[in-house]
């Protein structure tokens, strides 16, 4: 039997090999395949932590295919055989199938189903490595785009051999944008690698008032500090601070820790080692002679715990007092830790310089923020601000005419797949979407209810639920993309700190452009007049033969038309839900009433207000931005307790109308 | 108080409101037939959990009254009445979980070998409550959630003093008809926000849960405890419909009708209307309160999405739908809708199938609900109150006059007979 | 949408008698002491508590329809105990209250043998007190924050230590992050996540100001300053990354703002613990590329299982139509009810219960997942990188993780382990040797 066993295992494995044989026409002698093999299992690992010598060995092998491999390995286009763990480099063919080829002679191998192979992912910290290591056959890479691939992957992971790679090449280097590059990075490297310490001064100087994150990344790491202490205040040069313990820089219980274990106190005693120590010592009914009934107080138990030291069961814990005490004694400081005093005072020096600077750029960023929050609570509330500003009537729909807005942007990039055109579709589409709308909820409802303004905010409360989950139904509750252009990607940088992307730029013109064309329709042509004249007094201006109804119509129309544009930029810029419009209906009826009611410069002032006091609040509380939501609710409900007509109040008989 | 030659109204308050008598006919009647068909006292064809919903539903007639009287009364269209009525579910969810929690951790450290320490209880039962949010502190807010008494009084005294500040503050600074609405509704915004947030000490998002578990009634079946929420909401709804008829008979009612009329010549008249405001506001808000103490118990749990605006939007939907400026309006309206609501989204109303197209009830209620209450408004500013006019008409005499004042839909006409 | 289940047991019962008949007939011999003495009712009932209406109903009608399509596979199969399956469809409409009155419901008035169903952490709290007073049996599906175990809940998604933990431990370690941004909705899952990770770092030695914290409300559209307070990070030379459970629609923005500002998945990485495959259907990914996600299923996984599970949903739902993780764990949790009922020989939920301890099915990721006494599953966590196709390239693949229920990472918990086959507790403090309490907490 087991003569037959053998036999059959033995011709199965010959026809193993036999249906192996294309593989066997790679070469597993060659240099590279042998490196590789050498490492073949850390590489089959593929982790970050593990992974370093088969790179550094692959990097210093000298071998041509080097580079070639450790490139297709960050593609993720290495492979394994499981049967024979030689590696190759693969394309996929079909979800099933990949294309082989070797990469000693770069030759196609043939094509394989996948399953006998192994793809080899490497993660972002392993690519990240590789790249660090093709840093020398790029820096000298005739093509730009290599060299600064290169100088990209030198600012993600550098390590000291870069330097003096970079510094081979930096004076060569014949690109003047990636010259200028080199040198910046090479100073940088100077800081973190260089061994003299007045080279490395002279590179922190060079640095004076430079924004970049790299640089008081470069530095940082410099001026860190520990924490020391001793009985009394060194006269050292890398002393930074005294600290006193018992306030924000150091409570006393880590002071006092620190002091246990060095050795310069007893350890106090926690309440649950002193339970344990209590319940370890339990004589009958009775710890140290005290009832356990009556250690259900912390007085009784500290009461037991010194009965048990007289009897010398436990040992003595300080206690509060003596702790005290024993910090009076010694002297808490902090020294720098990272490199020599002189260094670190220049840095120190030079970053001090910096985070001056870094504070008021902050201030300006925060500042672009909140006129950018202010701008898309404008564009929200300019709809509001026609509808009810101007002719009094409670939409509590225009959130959803909003929503709207956004999803005729989304159906348009449906049919339209070039982005640009597609918004510029998108946005009279929306206009003419949402002015129908308007002028169909005007009609139907909102003219019978002129005189019953509670009503009519409840009739659009209705229509505006009804109008929610409709697009709930035709849309689903998933959040919709609508994609920006692409000369709207990204952001315009100002430095390493101030920017703002190109989409609130976008929506901030288009805020402008919203303001000026309310204020032309209003004051300069022949329907803002009218519209003005039916506002203040209707019976008149019906005498002047101006029809109220088909003026009351159009406004309202044109009111909701803006509100659909808005809802586009929008939902450019965040998100398009069925819910998107309810997230900004009560902070834009904030907006027109802070702002006084009609009167469209109240309506700007009142974003600008809203906008700005939300990002204070936010960057006086970073941690919870829903705080500065609630908050700035309650200011404004405060605010309006005490202007009621809000900032810019209409007085004489527009007030009265 | 009022002239002795205006005798009638010294009349006995049920012979001026016989519909008075007529519903708390009903509800006793109400009553007694869900006890007797209950699984907890009777025979057990009304499953639990429906008894639970009608016992909700009362709660809801409760507010939706109080709402008809700030409304439909006194013209004050306030969008933050849920935010009073989920502070008292809050109050007393807060004792409901701290002394289930305290039975709890007492009887878990009671089997260790020392006995606890008061801080040791009260960390055991901080970490009980507060682990799901990942704190083991009490907030201040809880300092008295140990006593029920106290707890209590915050039902009533916590939304009773909100409503009376922000009341005071709105109406010293005429603040009035939609402007305050949407102030009322930022106040519910506010709130609501601020009870998201975990720091705000009441588990945020998560809310307090459990409530249906009375502490130290374990023993008790849901079955049971439902029943006895059911008699105490019908209970609270009946005092309440009695309140609230007292409040709008006589002068003082007649006072809050004028100021929803014409505020500004009932100023002029010498009333202080703003006094009258704020009383009924906090007096409609500590009602909602002790709905929504009664509501929460029943639902097991409160959490800040109850307060969200659209929660106060629906309930003026409620009283606008049963007519407002009655109060079994309101009563019906809620009842009304609210079941309804039910078992639309409940999944058991059968699907319309169009050929085309089916339609699913848990998708278009709610533009149905929409759309009606557009409806409503447009053509039945009375509701569904109004069809007790209509049998009314038939019995009576048409003695109608003009209408008495500038606003159409008011219902001044028939109160003006009173 | 509910006409297929409501058809299928009037079809379906008088197969049920007759194959019931046969059984007695022919097979009774040998199944007669397999089968407890009474006999199985007919149908079994099945409920599902997943909403179709509201906020959830996104997330949540997926699972629904996982179930019925799992209900009919198995009534295809033959069923289970000799009876068809009914699943019994119910909308708590993403109204918290309405998910304990709807789960009262369920077990009283339809009398269901086992629930399906939940998709948040507070719509379990409000189940729980309702499935532990009429111990009834409920299987959630969703990765949660843990600190919970119930008699009557098994929890088939991850817990912390299933998906939070080894994420952080994989940007410790493979990308070597010191500096940790956590970005939440606040809400309890990331509360206590955060809290939990928190906690995680300072043990790996992480100090407490390179941990920043930051929670914004659900739906959070305006991103600017915090995206831009994450790059500030960088500024002391340490390796930022970001561990994000923001939820929902906010991740859009987020991501839209982390495209704009230019931010690679190479200088700051960000995890995310509540983006899957249906999230990023919403969006469009070409920006995102690199970024990962960490979950126990990915509907990339390369097994036979797998792809066949994705044909099926496909070929019932929609080519478009993506698979994901909460999907993996109903069909684990499903499985091995079925199989826990067939070696019990009943549906009864304590019965099942007992047979449920020590439960193995192969997880659809390769590798099988088991089902431990504290009613977590170990599973494998799978780290995954978004591609431009909107899926996930998985990078990263664990051996079974047990799940925990109580972390070991918080002072509180670390004394507590959850074991119902021994110990009959789920809160079981080992310091005291006592049973903290037998219900959960809610």
């Amino acid at each position: 039997m087991s003569v037959f066993r053998r036999f059959f295992v033995a011709a199965l494995s010959l026809l193993v090999t036999l249906a192996a044989l294309p593989v066997s026409a790679q070469d597993a002698q060659a240099p590279i395949q042998r490196l590789l093999q050498e490492h073949g299992e850390i590489i089959a690992k593929s982790s970050r932590r593990t992974i370093g010598p088969a790179i550094d060995a692959l990097a210093a092998s000298g071998l041509d295919e080097a580079q070639t491999v450790l490139e297709r390995w960050r593609e993720k286009e290495m492979w394994q055989n499981k049967d024979t763990g030689l590696f190759v480099y693969a394309e996929e063919i079909d979800r099933r199938t990949i294309r082989t080829f070797d990469f000693a002679t770069s030759e196609a191998l043939g094509e394989f189903e996948d399953k006998a192979y192994k793809q080899l992912k490497p993660n972002s910290g392993i690519r990240g490595l590789i790249s660090a290591a093709l840093v020398r056959f790029q820096l000298t890479d005739p093509n730009p785009q290599a060299r600064t691939a290169a100088l990209n992957a030198i600012e993600r992971d550098a390590d000291e051999t870069h330097l003096a790679a970079l510094r081979a090449v930096v004076d060569a280097e014949s690109d003047a944008n990636i010259a200028q590059r080199m040198k910046r990075l090479e100073r940088l490297l100077t800081i973190r690698f260089a061994e003299e310490d007045a080279e490395r001064i002279a590179a922190i100087q060079s640095f004076e008032g430079d924004l970049g994150v790299d640089v008081r990344a470069a530095l940082n790491p410099l001026v860190v500090t520990r924490l020391d202490v001793d009985s009394v205040l060194p006269n050292d040069a890398d002393v930074v601070r005294q600290i006193e313990p018992g306030t924000d820089a150091l409570d006393v219980d880590s002071a006092y820790a620190l002091l246990v274990s060095k050795d310069l106190a007893v350890e106090r005693i926690s309440r649950d080692a002193q339970k344990a120590a209590l319940i370890a010592n339990i004589d009958g009914g009775s710890v140290g002679g005290i009832q356990l009934a009556s250690l259900n107080t912390e007085a009784g138990r500290d009461l037991a715990y010194t009965a048990l030291v007289q009897q010398g069961a436990v040992e003595p814990a300080a206690t509060d007092a003596e702790v005290r005490e024993t910090l009076e004694n010694f002297a808490f400081f902090e020294r720098y830790s990272a490199v020599s005093p002189e260094v670190a005072l220049a840095a120190q020096a030079v970053l001090k310089g910096i985070e001056n600077k870094v504070a008021v750029n902050q201030t300006i960023d925060l500042g672009l923020d909140a006129l950018s929050l202010a701008s898309i609570y404008f564009l929200a509330a300019i709809g509001l601000a026609i509808t009810f500003g101007v002719m009094g009537v409670i939409n509590m729909a225009h959130g959803e005419f909003i929503m709207m807005g956004a999803y005729t942007g989304y159906v348009v990039q449906l049919f339209v797949p070039d982005y640009t055109l597609s918004i510029l579709l998108a946005i009279p589409l929306a206009f003419m979407v949402t002015f129908g709308a308007g002028v169909a909820m005007e009609r139907l409802v909102i003219r019978w209810l002129y005189h019953r303004p509670l009503e009519t905010l409840l009739a659009t409360f209705g229509i505006s639920i009804a109008l929610q989950q409709l697009a709930k139904n035709i849309f689903g509750t998933q959040a919709r993309p609508l994609t920006a252009p692409g000369w709207l990607d990204g952001s315009l940088v100002f430095n390493d700190i101030v920017s703002i992307s190109y989409i609130r730029i976008a929506i901030f013109v288009l805020a402008l452009l919203f303001l000026a064309l309310f204020l032309i329709v209003m004051n300069r042509t022949r329907l803002g007049l009218e519209v003005r004249a039916v506002t203040q007094n209707p019976r008149m201006a019906a005498s002047m033969g101006i029809n109220p109804d088909r003026i009351n119509m159009l406004t309202f129309g044109f009111g909701s038309g803006i509100a659909g544009i808005a809802g586009v930029a929008i939902g450019l810029y965040a998100k398009v839900t069925s819910e998107m419009g309810s997230d900004y209906i009560v902070q834009s009826f904030m907006t027109v009433v802070v702002g006084g009611v009609g009167n469209i410069w109240g309506t700007l002032l009142g974003a600008t207000m809203v906008g700005t006091l939300q990002k204070g609040i936010e960057w006086l509380n970073p941690s919870n931005t829903l705080a500065a939501q609630t908050y700035m609710i309650l200011f404004i409900i405060l605010f309006i307790q005490f202007r009621p007509k809000g900032i810019i109040a209409l007085k004489g008989r527009a007030a009265e109308a | 108080m009022t002239d002795a030659t205006l005798a009638p109204a010294r009349q006995p308050i049920v012979r001026r409101y016989p519909v008075l008598l007529v519903f708390l006919g009903c509800l006793a009647l109400f009553t007694l037939g869900v006890t007797i068909l209950s699984e907890g006292f009777g025979i057990g064809i009304i499953s639990t959990s429906f008894v639970k919903t009608l016992g909700k539903t009362l709660c809801l007639c409760l507010v939706a009254l109080a709402m008809d009287l700030v409304w439909g009364y006194c013209g004050i269209l306030s969008l933050g009445h849920m935010a009073f009525f989920g502070i008292g579910g809050y109050a007393i969810g807060m004792w409901l979980m701290y002394a289930r929690t305290e039975i709890i951790v007492v009887q878990s450290l009671s089997a260790a070998p020392l006995p606890p320490t008061a801080q040791e209880i009260s960390d055991g039962i901080a970490t009980q409550i507060f682990g799901v949010v990942g704190a083991s502190e009490f907030p201040p807010i809880w300092a008295v959630a140990h006593s029920l008494p106290l707890q209590l009084a915050a039902v009533v005294l916590v939304p009773g003093l909100l409503a009376l500040v922000f009341g005071w503050l709105a109406f010293r600074s005429r603040v009035t008809g939609v402007y305050l609405s949407i102030l009322t509704q930022a106040m519910t915004l506010a709130l609501a926000l601020y009870l998201f947030q975990n720091d705000s000490g009441l588990r945020g998002n998560n809310g307090l849960s459990g409530l249906q578990n009375l502490p130290g009634l374990g023993h008790v079946p849901q079955s049971t405890i439902s029943i006895w929420f059911f008699w105490a909401s019908a209970l609270a709804l009946g005092l309440g419909y009695i309140l609230c008829t007292w409040v709008v008979s006589g002068k003082f009612g007649s006072v809050i009708r004028a100021i929803r009329d014409d505020e500004s010549r009932v100023r002029f008249l010498g009333y202080p209307v703003e006094a009258y405001k704020l009383f009924v506001f906090t007096l409609t808000a500590v009602i909602a309160a002790i709905a929504g103490a009664l509501y929460y118990p029943q639902a097991g749990i409160i959490n800040p999405a109850e307060i969200a605006p659209i929660a106060s939007i629906y309930l003026a939907v409620w009283v606008a739908i049963g007519g407002r400026g009655r109060l079994y309006g309101a009563v019906i309206g809620a009842a009304f809708v609210s079941l309804l609501s039910t078992y639309f989204t409940g999944g058991q109303a059968p699907d319309i199938n169009l050929g085309f197209y089916t339609i699913q009830w848990v998708n278009w209620w709610t533009v149905l609900l929409g759309l009606s209450f557009v409806v409503v408004t447009l053509f039945a500013p009375k509701g569904l109150g109004g069809l007790f006019d209509l049998i009314a008409a038939r019995t009576a005499p048409d003695r109608h006059g003009a209408d008495l004042g500038p606003d159409v839909g008011a219902l001044r006409e028939k109160e003006a007979e009173k | 949408m509910f006409g297929i289940p409501n058809a299928t047991p009037c079809a379906t019962r008088k197969g049920t008698q007759m194959s019931k008949r046969l059984l007695t007939t022919t097979a009774a011999l040998a199944v007669m002491a397999a089968l407890p003495a009474a006999a199985q009712d007919c149908p079994i009932k099945v409920g599902v508590l997943h909403s179709l209406s509201g906020t959830m109903a996104i997330s949540e009608t997926t699972l629904k329809d996982t179930m019925e399509m799992l209900v009919e596979q198995q009534n295809e199969a033959g069923g289970v105990l000799g009876c068809q399956l009914e699943a019994v469809v119910v909308d708590p409409a993403s109204d918290w209250p309405l998910f304990a009155e709807k789960a009262r419901e369920l077990l009283t008035v339809h009398e269901v043998d086992v629930i399906f169903g939940n998709w948040t952490s507070v719509s379990r709290k409000s189940v729980l007190p309702v499935i532990e007073e009429l111990n009834g049996l409920l299987f959630y599906p969703v990765q949660y924050e843990g600190e919970e175990s119930s008699k009557n809940v098994f929890y088939t998604g991850a817990a912390p230590n299933q998906q939070a933990i080894p994420a952080t431990d994989y940007f410790l370690e493979e990308l070597e992050v010191e500096k940790f941004a956590l970005l939440g909705t606040d809400y309890v899952y990331p509360r206590t996540t955060n809290n939990i990770l928190e906690s995680y770092l300072k043990d790996k030695g992480i100090p407490a100001e390179d941990i920043f914290v930051n929670y914004t409300p659900f739906g959070h559209s305006d991103w600017s300053k915090i995206v831009a307070d994450v790059v500030a990070l960088g500024a002391d030379g340490k390796k930022v990354g970001v561990i994000s459970t923001i939820n929902g629609d906010a991740n859009v923005g987020f991501y839209k703002e982390l495209a704009a500002a230019g931010i690679s998945a190479d200088d700051i990485p960000v995890v995310a613990f509540s983006v899957g495959e249906e999230e990023l259907a919403g969006l469009d990914t070409s920006n995102l590329v690199g970024h990962l996600a960490a979950w126990n299923y990915f509907q990339s996984a390369d097994s036979e299982a797998n792809e066949a599970w994705v044909e099926a949903w496909k070929a019932r739902m929609g080519e478009e139509r993506v698979t994901n993780d909460p999907m993996e764990a109903h069909y684990i949790g499903f499985n091995m009810w079925v199989n826990a009922a067939t070696a019990a020989g009943t549906t009864d939920v304590d019965a099942v219960r007992t047979a449920m301890y020590g439960q193995e099915f192969p997880n659809l990721t390769g590798g099988t997942a088991v089902m431990l006494p504290n009613h977590h599953l170990a599973k494998p966590v799978l780290i995954g990188e978004i591609q431009e196709d909107g899926q996930f390239d998985i990078i990263s693949q664990t051996e079974e993780v047990p799940g925990d229920a109580w972390t070991d990472f918080l002072p509180e918990s670390a004394v507590l382990v959850s074991d119902w086959k021994e110990l009959g507790c789920g809160m079981y403090n080992t310091e005291t040797s006592t049973c903290v309490q037998i219900k959960s907490n809610y």
